[in-house]
Parts: structure tokens; C-alpha cells; sequence
């Protein structure tokens, strides 16, 4: 059984704690991704469960085995660097046999398991280059062959996309997904990036200044992110920000963008917000795609003005005038307007977040 | 980080034993020229050597060195002689190092990393500068600098050494950007960076431990020179120290042990220092380790 | 946005071009800078290089004294080469100057390698004594070896002194041809393993962390890591400073000159060379003599330097 247990974990670097009092559960043969921006611990706690840092408190656990004390070469995982970590004097051949090699197998299995790892990578005709002959992608695979010629409990992947041109990450995004759907091995990956993070992860760990924001699937993250930074740091456009206050009552009221526009707040909602706000101040969040546009007006339609239009091919993407703040919305692309233009904008009920201003936590 | 204690006090005691050995081994000679230094003659040549509390120290050689006293044998001419010598030496070896370094490094740096027709000749043109002995060469370049003016001046004589030093430069260099992955320039680049700025924000701060340890080299060299520095700026104002050391080497009554190893004293300070002040950039590898994000 | 573009089927062929070795990143404007970056070096060595080079190489075909410049140069063919070439005195200074650089850098190489490897860790105080082991390497040679002679001399020298300490007799160590190859050795070895020391040491430092880190995820022993990460990453800049060290050893000048000039028997290269060019004053003999050890030390070098090019990734 491959999970991956921490248990508050704390690592320092001089006077600079990386990671504070973490907890995290990674089950067996799940592919697990930390995402976050640089300097919010992602890399450092990847490395702690290597063994290539150690942590000043908390646990570790692989399996059932606590491995604070043991060497990365005991801890039975395998590792995947962000500079691919390949020995330049060895051919791509020697860089994968090398870990079979320190561990003196056999040289006929180590030919067979070199070339069967190649052969599901795709770089057999590769094999006899040295990493300098070969271009990003390729070395890529060859870093990822190492890490997999040895069948290891728990497979560690440090940014391993972000040295790649847009358009060979997006086709290597897909192969390893595969990948590690095939070789069901426990996976954890470090990105910053959230397309990356969405489109892999089996679940999703947030993590900002030492700390998990939140852990969940990619659904859960993007759907219903429990604090304001996920919220902003998931998806592309980023969520729409606003200011808003709450007016409690008989028909309890939320003004929204410094009195830009004005909601009707459900019976449901205003419990919540009774419940776990901590005041009347709220940020509040709606994702582009939630957003209708009309070009009338209508009931529940709040009037705005086109700003700027950007057709991207797929969709159009509108920067809307609301008041002073401006909300981006996304719509197919045969709805066209230019700038100046009035529209409505109508939003979708359920998908509406809020979060409080003081806690950054989502009330709804 | 995960040895046992035992291990980790053994292992240090081991290597701190060695390390003993080597300083014992490549100090003991200089501590005793040190010493020499203090002696008077006569306690040079002791025939039970006289080690640091067996004698009563003096500093008449340092007096004798700075030309504040007389010594009979010394031709030591007026305070100063020696300090003047010390500053050209100073001037001389700083700014060929500075040269020899820089273009040597730049040149490194295009043979690691370019396509230059002919680059395995050019190279090898390189190396063989430093294959002929100098001697066959000194008459032909004495004449060709007097004609050119540059004999008798700072510039000849810097000249000379820069291009003493280059050959070294350009292949320890060449050595470490061969070492260095590209890959880190390529990233720098492909986020839009011109490669000169590359080079500077991602090349050089790993090239750090060679460019020190060749400048370090350089210094060296162009200090101790004395073939060229002897032919070539024979002149009081422009002379450096090692000429004045051959001198005054010999007097009437013998060697002057004492004065001679009170200017060897006084003449590897600088040089230590320098060395002292660019250690840091000499082991950087060990700590700083490899460049993270 | 630009990454909600539509999948395409993998593409392999696009993945596997083989782009030339050194090439991978070849922008437009390299090729000016790489001539800039080329042009001083080359200006510098051709200028001070040539003219000498051409003036000597006449002078070694010719009966010429640089004592006597008023006497035009005679040419004499290949006269002084045949000199050199017959003579069998000359035979044995090119085994014992042979010799002296084996023994010299041979121990200097593993000496200097090996304390490298002692001080390629952190520790308190590794910047100031890593300077002190450098500071044979500052002094001048002609002051190391009048000082080596000082301790080796038989009656008073300090080395004697402790020798006799030991039980041991007392050593003559520059009395002859058999023994000085060991003296002079040592003050090679003392004055120039800080050398080898300093460029293992940067070499040393230069091997990224990373890799020591993915050997270590890979379960190597110390023992592989070393010869296969350190060794193969230090190997090419331990070449050539060997080659470097060798081609100075062989010139070697003021050890010999210092400590047993009056020894006609022992004789290196340099001496020799030396003895001809201003004692003698017989110019075209010497420079002939110059230019077969040049031709020997460049068909050494080229040898080095093949091993260099298949040790290298380039």
C-alpha cells in the first residue's frame, strides 16, 4: 500500500518557515498535485517526503513505514527534477539503467527493463544519445524513465513540464496522465500551473505561504473553493472579484460593487451568511462562464457596458463596466458587440460565491 | 543528513587528521621562511634550527627591506625602493589579471557555446603560447616593444602578461562552461531574455569557482614573473619586485637570508589576500549547491 | 486561454529531430558575438606571438650569437638540429627531465585531487584554510627553491635536523643525479600541488547539487556516486590542468638552476637550454634545441587533447 501520509510538518530554512503544521493524506495509486505559486512550500514539503530536506517536526509516513530517518535511497521512491537531473556523460541508455545499475542487477535484466520502459515511452531509437542530443521533450522522457525503470512505491514530480514550450506541455500533460493511470503508481506532483493541476490531479492540494488552502477534486476546487485564494488561483480568466455588503431584514440585500448593482439574497443563503460571517463585508465571486449576456434588458438583468471584446475563437471574452469595477464574462462566439455597446448581464444563481472579508472563507 | 553519529565523528576525525597533514606539509616551509625573516644571519645557518621561541626576534631585515637602515651588503637605495617596486607590481599584475581574465573568459564562453569554423585549431593556437620556453623568445620581443614604445612602461609589461595568462583562462574556462548545462540559458532565453542577459543573470553565477580560480592563477603568474619583467622594465620606476629580490640576493658576504625572506614575507601578502578576499567565490559549489528556481 | 486549444494526435515525429550537437540554441545574433567575444584574445596573441615566433624560427637554421649582434647570422641549414638530435648527452636530459615530470606531477595530481576531496565540505573556517594551502603556489619559484635548498642543505638544513632525530642518517639530497630527481621533485610537489588542489577544488564545487540528489533518490552508494557523477563531471578540468602542469614541469627552470647549477652532470631541459642560449651564447643552437621540444610537447599535448575530447560532453 503506497499513500503518503504528513503529519504537521514544519520546515524552516534560517529564519524563513517554508511549511507550517502541515497535514496531508495521499492515497495509494492516487496522482495527487500541489499547486501553488513559488514560495508557498510546494517544492520544499515534495522534497521532505523525498528525504532531500528534513523537516524540523512532524511525520512521514510511506505506506505504514515512518521514513523521518531514513535516506531517500531507502524510502523506495522515485523522483522526477525540474532540470531532468540527467548525468551528461552517460548515454540517454546509461541515465535510465543507472538506478538498476547502483543497485547491481543483473545486466541482461537491466537491458530488458531499460528497453520495456523505453518502448512505453516511446524513445527506444533514442537510447544511445547522450541528453545534449536530444531536445526538451525527449530528455523529459528519458528523466521519467529513470524514475519508472525501478517500479518504486511513490513517484515524486518537481515541475517537471515548466522548461517546455507551451505546445509540447500540453501533448506531454495528456501522456502522463496515461501513464499514470497504466503504471497505477502513487504520484505527487509539484506545478504552478493550474491547467496543469486541473487537468491531472486526481485531487488538488492549494497550497499558499506554507499552508494547504485546501485539498479536493478538480471539481470541488474549481466549483466550490473554500477561500478566496483558491478561488482566484484556479481557472482561467480568473473568478471575478467584487466588493459587497450585506443588508439584513425582511428582504435581505446584497449591494454589490459599491452599490453597482443589487442582489436578492435567498432564505438559504442569508442562514449561511448569518451563520459564518464574521460581519456585513463579503468579497464577492462569480466565474466568467456563469455570466449570461442580453442585449435587452430584462428581470434579474443587470445593465452594463461593453469595455473591450476579445473573440478568442471558441468564446468571446467581454470586459463589462459595472459601476467603477469591471467583470468579465464569457459567451460563444456568434454573440458580438463593440465597445460602447449597452448589455445585460444575468447571473447564474447557484454559482454565485461569497466570501468574507475578514477570514477569506467561502460562505456560499 | 542521515548517518548515524558514530559514522559522522570518525569520518570527521579522519579527514580533520588529513587535513592537518596536507597544512603541516605546505606550511612548515613558509613558517620557517617567516621565521628567517626575524633571524640574523647567523641564526639562518644555526646548526640546531632555531624554531619560534628558541631566538629573540628582530626586525632589522624588514628596516634593511623598507631601506630604513643600512646594511652593508644590501644595495637597498632610499626608503621606498622597495614599496615603489611593490606598487607597480601591484598595478602590473592587477590589470593584466583583470584583462587576461575577462578576455579569456568571453572567449571561453563563445568556444563552449558557438559554432566557429575552425575552433578545435584556434584553440590549440592558443595552448601552444605557452609551449615554447621564453628565453627564445625574449631578444625578438625586447626589440619588437622598444620599437613600439611600450618598453619601460606599465602598458608593455601588462601586455605581456595578459597574454601569458589568456591560454590559461580560455581553457579552464572553456573547461567549466563545457560543464555548465546549457539548459539554463535556454530557459532564460525562452522566457524572452537576449542570450548577453542570460549569460549574466544564469551563466555566470555558476562560473563563479572558475573565473575565481584562474583569476587567482593570473595574479600569481604575472606577480613571480621575472624573465620578461627583467628585459623588459629595467627601469627603477617601472620595475617590480621580483628583479629587485634577484639584486639583491646576493651581497658580498654570501646570500642575504635574512632581507631575502623578509621581502618573500612581505612580497606573498598581497597576493594572500587577494586569495583570502575571493574565497568565497573560490568553494561556492558546497553550500550554495546548484541553481534553484 | 491559449492553452483551451483543441488535441491534436500526438505528433512523434516533431518530437524526435535531431538537432545538431552544439547547436541546440542558435540565435542570429550569436554569430557576431561569438566573433566579438574572439577578436582581443586572437589580436592579443597573434601581435605579441607571431613576429618572435617567425624571427627565432629563422634564427635555429643559422650560426648566430646574440652575444656578438654586429655578427650577421650565418645560414647553416639544418645544421643545429643534427647537433641536437646526435648528441647522446643531450638523450640523457630528456630522460631525467622525463622522469622528474612523471614523479612531480604524478604525485601532484593525486595529492591535489585527494585534499580536494577532503575540503569539498562545509565547515568552519574551509575559506582561510583553503587560502593558507595555497600559498606555496604564491611564492616566486626562485625563492621556494633557495629557501627548499636552505632545509635540504646537509650540515644545518632542518630536514637533516629531524632526520637525525628519527635515528636516521642524515641526507645529502642534492649530492647526486640519483637523489636530486627526488629533491627537486618534492619542491615541485610541494610548490604546485596547492595548483591541482584549487582547480579540483572548482571543479569540484561545479558539480550541480541536483545530480547528487537524483543519485541519492536512485539508491547509489557513495562509493558509485563518486565514480559516476563526481569523477566523470571533474575528469575534463583535472585534463587540463595536467596538461597545463605538464607542460610547465617540462620547462621547468629555477629548481635545477637554484639548487644544483654547480652539477654539470644533472641538467634538465631548461638548464640546458639556458646553458646554451647565454653561456655559450651559441643563439641558433639553442633555438633549434627550443623547437624539437616544442614539436615533442605538441605531439604530447595532442595526444592529451584527444583524450580530453572524448572525456568532454560537448
Amino acid at each position: 500500500m503506497a499513500t503518503v501520509t504528513v503529519e504537521k510538518m514544519t520546515k524552516r530554512f534560517g529564519d524563513v518557515v517554508a511549511v507550517r503544521d502541515l497535514d496531508l493524506h495521499v492515497e495509494d495509486r492516487e496522482f495527487m498535485v500541489f499547486l501553488g505559486p513559488s514560495g508557498c512550500g510546494k517544492t520544499t514539503t515534495l522534497r521532505s517526503i523525498a528525504g532531500l530536506e528534513k523537516p524540523e517536526a512532524g511525520t512521514i509516513r510511506i505506506g505504514d513505514r515512518v521514513v523521518n530517518n531514513l535516506s531517500p535511497a531507502v524510502r523506495d521512491i522515485a523522483m522526477v527534477f525540474q532540470f531532468y537531473a540527467l548525468y551528461p556523460h552517460k548515454t540517454a541508455f546509461e541515465n535510465i539503467a543507472f538506478p538498476l545499475q547502483a543497485r547491481n542487477v543483473p545486466k541482461d535484466e537491466i537491458r530488458r527493463r531499460v528497453i520495456e520502459v523505453a518502448r512505453v515511452l516511446h524513445i527506444e531509437h533514442l537510447l544511445e544519445r547522450r541528453p545534449r542530443q536530444l531536445s526538451g521533450g525527449e530528455q523529459q522522457r528519458v528523466a521519467l524513465g529513470r524514475a519508472m525503470v525501478r517500479r518504486p512505491q511513490v513517484f515524486l514530480m518537481d515541475e517537471p513540464l515548466t522548461n517546455l514550450d507551451a505546445k509540447l506541455r500540453a501533448e506531454m500533460r495528456a501522456e502522463l496522465k496515461r501513464l499514470q493511470k497504466d503504471l497505477n503508481a502513487t504520484t505527487i506532483y509539484v506545478t504552478h500551473d493550474q491547467v496543469e493541476a486541473m487537468s491531472m490531479g486526481d485531487r488538488i492540494a492549494v497550497m499558499k505561504l506554507g499552508q494547504i488552502e485546501q485539498v479536493g477534486t478538480p471539481d470541488e476546487v474549481y466549483n466550490h473553493p473554500s477561500t478566496l485564494f483558491v478561488a482566484g488561483f484556479v481557472g482561467s480568466p480568473a473568478m471575478n472579484f467584487l466588493p459587497a455588503e450585506y443588508v439584513d431584514g425582511a428582504n435581505p440585500t446584497l449591494h454589490v460593487g459599491g452599490g453597482a448593482f443589487s442582489l436578492d439574497v435567498r432564505p438559504e443563503w442569508a442562514q449561511a451568511i448569518r451563520q459564518k460571517a464574521t460581519g456585513n463585508t463579503f468579497t464577492f465571486g462569480i466565474r466568467s462562464e456563469d455570466i449570461a449576456l442580453y442585449t435587452e434588458p430584462g428581470p434579474d438583468r443587470i445593465p452594463s457596458e461593453v469595455y473591450v471584446m476579445e473573440p478568442l475563437g471558441d468564446v468571446n471574452l467581454f470586459d463589462l463596466k459595472v459601476g467603477e469595477h469591471i467583470i468579465k464574462a464569457k459567451t460563444l462566439p456568434n454573440f458580438r458587440l463593440r465597445i460602447g455597446d449597452s448589455v445585460w448581464m444575468k447571473l447564474d444563481p447557484d454559482k454565485l460565491h461569497l466570501f468574507d472579508m475578514q477570514t477569506e472563507r467561502a460562505i456560499l | 543528513m542521515y548517518d548515524s553519529t558514530t559514522t559522522r565523528v570518525v569520518r570527521g576525525v579522519l579527514i580533520g587528521i588529513g587535513i592537518a597533514a596536507a597544512l603541516i606539509f605546505f606550511l612548515f616551509p613558509i613558517y620557517w621562511i617567516v621565521l628567517a625573516s626575524f633571524k640574523t644571519k647567523l641564526e639562518v645557518s644555526s646548526p640546531t634550527p632555531l624554531h619560534l621561541f628558541q631566538f629573540t626576534p628582530n626586525l632589522d631585515n624588514y628596516a634593511v627591506v623598507l631601506g630604513l637602515k643600512k646594511q652593508g651588503p644590501m644595495a637597498a637605495g632610499s626608503p621606498g625602493d622597495f614599496m615603489g617596486r611593490l606598487v607597480n607590481s601591484i598595478i602590473i599584475a592587477g590589470a593584466s589579471t583583470f584583462l587576461s581574465v575577462l578576455f579569456g573568459t568571453l572567449t571561453a564562453y563563445a568556444m563552449a557555446r558557438f559554432r566557429i569554423p575552425g575552433k578545435s585549431d584556434i584553440l590549440f593556437y592558443i595552448l601552444s603560447s605557452r609551449m615554447l620556453p621564453p628565453v627564445v623568445i625574449i631578444i625578438p620581443i625586447f626589440i619588437m616593444f622598444t620599437a613600439l614604445g611600450l618598453a619601460q612602461s606599465y602598458v608593455g609589461l601588462t601586455i605581456m602578461y595578459t597574454v601569458i595568462n589568456i591560454p590559461f583562462v580560455v581553457w579552464m574556462m572553456k573547461g567549466f562552461f563545457d560543464e555548465i548545462p546549457h539548459e539554463y540559458e535556454d530557459a532564460a532565453m525562452l522566457d524572452g531574455y537576449p542570450r548577453v542577459q542570460a549569460f549574466f543573470k544564469v551563466t555566470l553565477p555558476n562560473a563563479w569557482p572558475g573565473i575565481a580560480a584562474t583569476a587567482v592563477f593570473c595574479v600569481i603568474v604575472a606577480w613571480n614573473e621575472y624573465v620578461f619583467a627583467f628585459i623588459l622594465n629595467s627601469k627603477a620606476a617601472v620595475s617590480t619586485v621580483p628583479t629587485f629580490i634577484a639584486a639583491n640576493f646576493q651581497g658580498t658576504a654570501g646570500i642575504n637570508w635574512g632581507p631575502i625572506a623578509a621581502m618573500a614575507t612581505l612580497f606573498v601578502l598581497p597576493v594572500f589576500i587577494f586569495t583570502f578576499l575571493v574565497r568565497n567565490h573560490l568553494l561556492r559549489g558546497v553550500t550554495f549547491g546548484a541553481v534553484r528556481r | 486561454m491559449a492553452d483551451t486549444a483543441p488535441t491534436q494526435t500526438l505528433r512523434r515525429e516533431a518530437i524526435t529531430e535531431l538537432p545538431p550537437i552544439a547547436v541546440r540554441s542558435w540565435n542570429p545574433s550569436d554569430g557576431w558575438l561569438a566573433f566579438l567575444f574572439t577578436l582581443p584574445t586572437m589580436l592579443l596573441l597573434i601581435f605579441v606571438g607571431v613576429f618572435p615566433l617567425i624571427w627565432s624560427l629563422y634564427l635555429s637554421f643559422t650560426r648566430f650569437s646574440a652575444a656578438k649582434p654586429n655578427i650577421a647570422p650565418e645560414w647553416v641549414g639544418a645544421t643545429n638540429y643534427a647537433k641536437v638530435m646526435t648528441d647522446p648527452s643531450i638523450w640523457s636530459v630528456f630522460v631525467f627531465t622525463a622522469k622528474y615530470v612523471v614523479i612531480a606531477v604524478g604525485v601532484e595530481f593525486l595529492l591535489g585531487f585527494g585534499i580536494a576531496l577532503l575540503l569539498n565540505r562545509a565547515f568552519p573556517g574551509r575559506g582561510l584554510i583553503t587560502t593558507l594551502m595555497l600559498l606555496p603556489m604564491m611564492l616566486s619559484p626562485a625563492l621556494a627553491a633557495s629557501f627548499w635548498k636552505l632545509i635540504y642543505e646537509p650540515q644545518w638544513g632542518v630536514s637533516n635536523f629531524y632526520i637525525k632525530k628519527l635515528g636516521f642518517a642524515p641526507i645529502d639530497w642534492l649530492a647526486n643525479q640519483h637523489i636530486t630527481i627526488y629533491a627537486l621533485a618534492l619542491v615541485d610537489i610541494w610548490q604546485w600541488t596547492p595548483f591541482m588542489l584549487l582547480i579540483s577544488l572548482a571543479g569540484l564545487s561545479a558539480v550541480p547539487r541536483y545530480l547528487y540528489e537524483a543519485a541519492e533518490v536512485d539508491q547509489a552508494s557513495a562509493w558509485f556516486k563518486f565514480r559516476h557523477v563526481t569523477l566523470p563531471m571533474v575528469w575534463p578540468l583535472l585534463l587540463i590542468a595536467l596538461i597545463f602542469r605538464t607542460m610547465d614541469a617540462i620547462r621547468v627552470f629555477e629548481y635545477p638552476y637554484i639548487m644544483i647549477a654547480d652539477q654539470q652532470a644533472t641538467q634538465t631541459i631548461a638548464t640546458l637550454l639556458y646553458r646554451i642560449a647565454f653561456r655559450s651564447w651559441d643563439t641558433g643552437l639553442s633555438t633549434a634545441f627550443a623547437y624539437i621540444v616544442l614539436v615533442m610537447i605538441i605531439a604530447m599535448t595532442n595526444l592529451y587533447i584527444r583524450y580530453l575530447t572524448r572525456a568532454t560532453v560537448r
